[in-house]
Parts: structure tokens; sequence; C-alpha cells
């Protein structure tokens, strides 16, 4: 069982966000600290509203928090970003239309000035990563929703990034495509093995992938508790069926009442 | 087909009514308003040499003014994008252009330059900025905020930021300035003829109007030379359009769409 007693990956203190608007200020965040081990693969859970994304996005250094202080791998969220230390995907694949698969996969690489060669080599090891062997010659749009989101992770992991972030990557995809890509993802982290934060309001989709729950409750947003998942690796298809799945479920789901 | 049809039918509703005017009503000049198509054609295989002459004199000089319109229309869009100090200084006075009646500004340029060459060239030119610059403006502040923040996420510098993501993505907007603006420069370029010129299809325009009724065909002629002119310049630019930018929702075969 991993717990945040590992090497912590990143470290958020006290994190405050307000978003000032006219009439009041809306309070995004409030006194959040949590800590992520090195090698965790972690979900972010709640409703809307409850400032998931945001906390992801202060990890990513999109963002800046009003108060606190955010350690990723050891440095500033924007040296982390700086160094590349993460990987991001996105709700939407975000894929350039311009670019075939195989030259949005190694997007990454070419602004880290990586030789051609190089690239390609590297473009063809992660299509074989993520199940896209072939389509590498395609155009984005010529792939279904689920193949999509598939090359954004690839693109996700090409420059090998310590962190992967991936804020609600699976929530515009049918349900079955969603649990498909759930067994993929595990497969593909398995042989990775960063860091994950996963952003998600779906509760069987984070207890399935991770190894800890962070339950996050709205207005303001703040964290109310954190759940360890100790279902064993690898996850099968099986567990969802599981007496111990649903108990999570009911654990989890009873940490939302009286939200 | 269908288009053959049509076409066909346009022909021969217009040789009716062109024999009704000149037969039965016995309209005064009834062949200056609608001659017979077999006349203008025949003419136009009579005087094909000249035509074609003039024609391309006109359609060279639109060229020219069209290259040197686009290239500082594209200019101006990346300076407005890259700066909102050069958008609130430049796009008033772009507006404004506008609103100058190319029938007055044609003889005052002729007038300062004293060169048909360089007139026509200015007017085409004149003509061609504004739709360029507009769409391109608009192409390249068409960047999704999440495709910017995928760039701001590989610490991307900001001139790849301009040839991977801006400058692509403009190119749909810079397309669609570019088939406006094509037609237009040729219409500009002819109207400088009109106003006095050695060469080019506006000036055997001119001169086929002077000589009166028994001109007319040859008149008419002119006319549908100028109108092939602009539809060849469009053509041209969905033709290079093809070439540069096949990537587009347009283009795409039916039934490849994302599912």
């Amino acid at each position: 069982m991993v717990t945040a007693t590992g090497f912590p990956e990143i470290e958020l203190a006290d994190i405050g966000m307000h978003y000032p608007s006219d009439a009041t200020e809306v309070i995004a965040l409030q006194n959040v600290s949590l800590n992520i081990a090195k090698g965790e693969f972690v979900s972010l859970l709640g409703p809307s509203g409850c400032g998931k994304t945001t906390l992801l996005r202060l990890m990513a250094d999109l963002i800046q928090p009003t108060s606190g202080s955010i350690k990723v791998a050891g440095k500033s969220a924007k040296e982390a970003r700086l160094a590349r230390k993460y990987g991001i995907v996105f709700q939407n694949p975000v894929l350039y239309d311009w670019r075939r698969v195989e030259e949005n996969i190694t997007l990454p690489l070419e602004l880290m000035g990586v030789k051609k060669a190089e690239r390609k080599r590297k473009a063809a090891e992660l299509l074989d990563l993520v199940g896209l062997q072939g389509f590498g010659d395609k155009y984005p749009w010529q792939l279904s929703g689920g193949m999509q989101q598939r090359v954004a992770i690839a693109r996700a992991l090409s420059m090998e990034p310590e962190i992967l972030l991936m804020d609600e990557p699976f929530s515009a995809l049918d349900e079955f495509t969603r649990e498909r890509l759930n067994e993929e993802l595990l497969s593909i982290w398995s042989q990775v093995k960063n860091t994950v934060v996963f952003v998600t309001h779906s509760i069987s989709e984070s207890i399935f992938l991770s190894d800890r729950v962070f339950v996050l409750s709205p207005h303001p947003g703040r964290l109310s508790s954190v759940a360890d998942i100790p279902l064993p690796r690898p996850r099968t298809r099986e567990m969802r069926n599981s007496p111990e799945f649903f108990g999570l479920i009911a654990q989890i789901r009873g940490s939302f009442e009286g939200v | 087909m269908p288009t053959m049809v049509w076409g066909l039918g346009l022909l021969v509703l217009w040789e009716a009514a062109s024999w009704y005017l000149l037969q039965v009503r016995q309209v005064p000049l009834a062949q200056s308003k609608l001659p017979y198509i077999h006349e203008v054609l025949r003419a136009f295989a009579n005087y094909g040499g000249t035509l074609a002459k003039e024609g391309a004199v006109t359609f060279g000089n639109a060229g020219l003014g069209f290259l040197l319109g686009s290239a500082a229309g594209a200019l101006l869009a990346i300076l407005m994008s890259l700066s909102k100090w050069v958008e609130h200084l430049a796009f008033p006075y772009a507006v404004a252009s506008q609103m100058i009646p190319i029938l007055g500004l044609a003889p005052i340029l002729y007038g300062i330059v004293h060169d048909e060459q360089v007139a026509r060239i200015l007017i085409a030119g004149y003509i061609t900025f504004f739709p360029v610059s507009i769409n391109t403006l608009r192409g390249l502040r068409s960047v999704e905020p999440s495709a910017l923040e995928l760039m701001y996420s590989y610490a991307a510098k900001s001139w790849s930021i301009y040839f991977k993501l801006k400058l692509p993505a403009s190119l749909p907007g810079l397309f669609s300035g570019l088939k406006i603006a094509a037609p237009l420069a040729v219409t500009g370029a002819i109207l400088v003829e009109l106003m006095g010129a050695r060469h080019g299809v506006g000036v055997i325009m001119l001169r086929n109007l002077y000589y009166g009724p028994s001109h007319t065909y040859m008149f008419w002629s002119t006319v549908i030379v100028g109108a092939l002119l602009g539809v060849l310049s469009y053509l041209l630019m969905s033709a290079i359009e093809r070439l540069v930018a096949p990537w587009q929702p347009e283009f795409r075969a039916k039934g490849g769409d994302r599912s």
C-alpha cells in the first residue's frame, strides 16, 4: 500500500483560491493541504464546483493560488513546469488538426529540440503503448473520441514526465469506452510508473484507478476526506463487481452526506 | 449533371428573352440590354486572342497587387495579434480606409503616380489588404485556450507557439480572406483601366462601350472575360488552400468523421 509517507512528489500546503468578482468574492478553494507520494496514483473526486480542476491547474502552474504554497517534484509549480516535470491531459483531446497523430504525439519532443529520427522512434513506441499501432499517419479527425484521448495520453507521456496530470480525461466518452480506457490507463501506468493525479466526478472510476482518493466538497471548495483504496493491483474488470468495491463506493458516497 | 441542365436552361432562357426584346417588343437598343448569347460567343471567338492578351495584362497586374496587399494584410494581422497597442492604433484606419470609394480613389492615385501599371497594382493591393487582414486576425485569435495552455505546459517559447500553433490555426482565416479578396483585386484592376490605360480588359471594355451599339457583342465579351478572371482567381486560391491546409473540415472525406 502506497501512502503519503513516501517521498512527496506534490505538496500543497494551505491552498486558498479566491476569484474576485463584481458583487462577491468567489472562494474556489479554502485551506487545502495534501501530499502525493512519488509513484502514487491519486484521484481528486467531487461534484462540480468543488475546485478539483482548479487544484489540478494549480499543480500545473496554469493558474496561481491566492494563498498557500505548492511544491511539485521538489520545486515551485512554475519551476516544475519549466523543467517539464509533468504531462497534462485535458477533458478534450486538444489535438492539433494540421498534425498527423504521430506529429501530435511528439509535439513536446519537437519543442525540446529532439531530432526527427528519435521522435519517429519514440512515436512508434508510444503508439504501441497506447494501443494505436498503425495510426501514426492518420489525422486526428479520422480517429474516434476514445482513440483521440489515447493520442493525448501518448503525447503527455512523450517527454517521460515524472507526473501525469489528468483533468477528467474520459468524462466526454461513453461508459463502455471509459471503462475500457480505465483498464488501459492502468496497464500503461504499470509500465511507466510515474505519479498520476486524476480528476474525476465518477466515484467508481476514482476507486478503480487510484491508490488514494481525495474527496472534495464545494462552496467553498475544500478537502473533506481521503480514502485509501486497498484493492490489490493489477486491478481487473471483475473487481468492479466485488463486495469490497461496492463497500468503497458506499464509504465514499457516505463522505458526501451532509455536503 | 443538375448544374449542366441548370446552366443550359439559363442560356436558353436568355436567348429567348433576347429574341423577345428584339423581335417581339422591338425595344430600342435591345441587343445592348440583352444580347444574343451566340453573337457574344462569336465575338468572343473572333477576338479571343486580343481578349486573352488584354485579360492576361489585367490578371497579371491584379495578381501583383493582390500579392502585395495580401502580404501587407497578413503582416498587419500578425502585428495586431501580437500587440493590442498596434491593433488600437491601426484598426480604425484600416476600417476607415474601406470607407473611401475606390471610384474616387483610383483617379487620385493615378494622378499621383502617373503610371497605369503602378496605379492598377496599388488599387488591387488596397482592395485586397482589408479582407485578408481581418480574416487572418480572426484566424490568429481563433486558437482555443486549451491549445494554448498545452503549449504553456510544455514551457514552449513564444515563437514556437506562433509557428506551431497560431500560424497554422490562422490558415483557414487567411484563405477565406484571400478568396474574398482575389476577385475584388481583379475588379479593382479593371476599374483603374477604365480611368485610362493602354492595356487591359478594362481598356477594350471602355472602347467598345464608346463605339456604341455596333460593338455591343464585343463589350459583353469583355464583361465575360472580367467575370472569368474573377472566377479563375477564386479557383486558384481554393486550389492553393487545398494544398497548404488540407486538414480543414470541408476537405474531409465523408464518413471518416469522428464517431
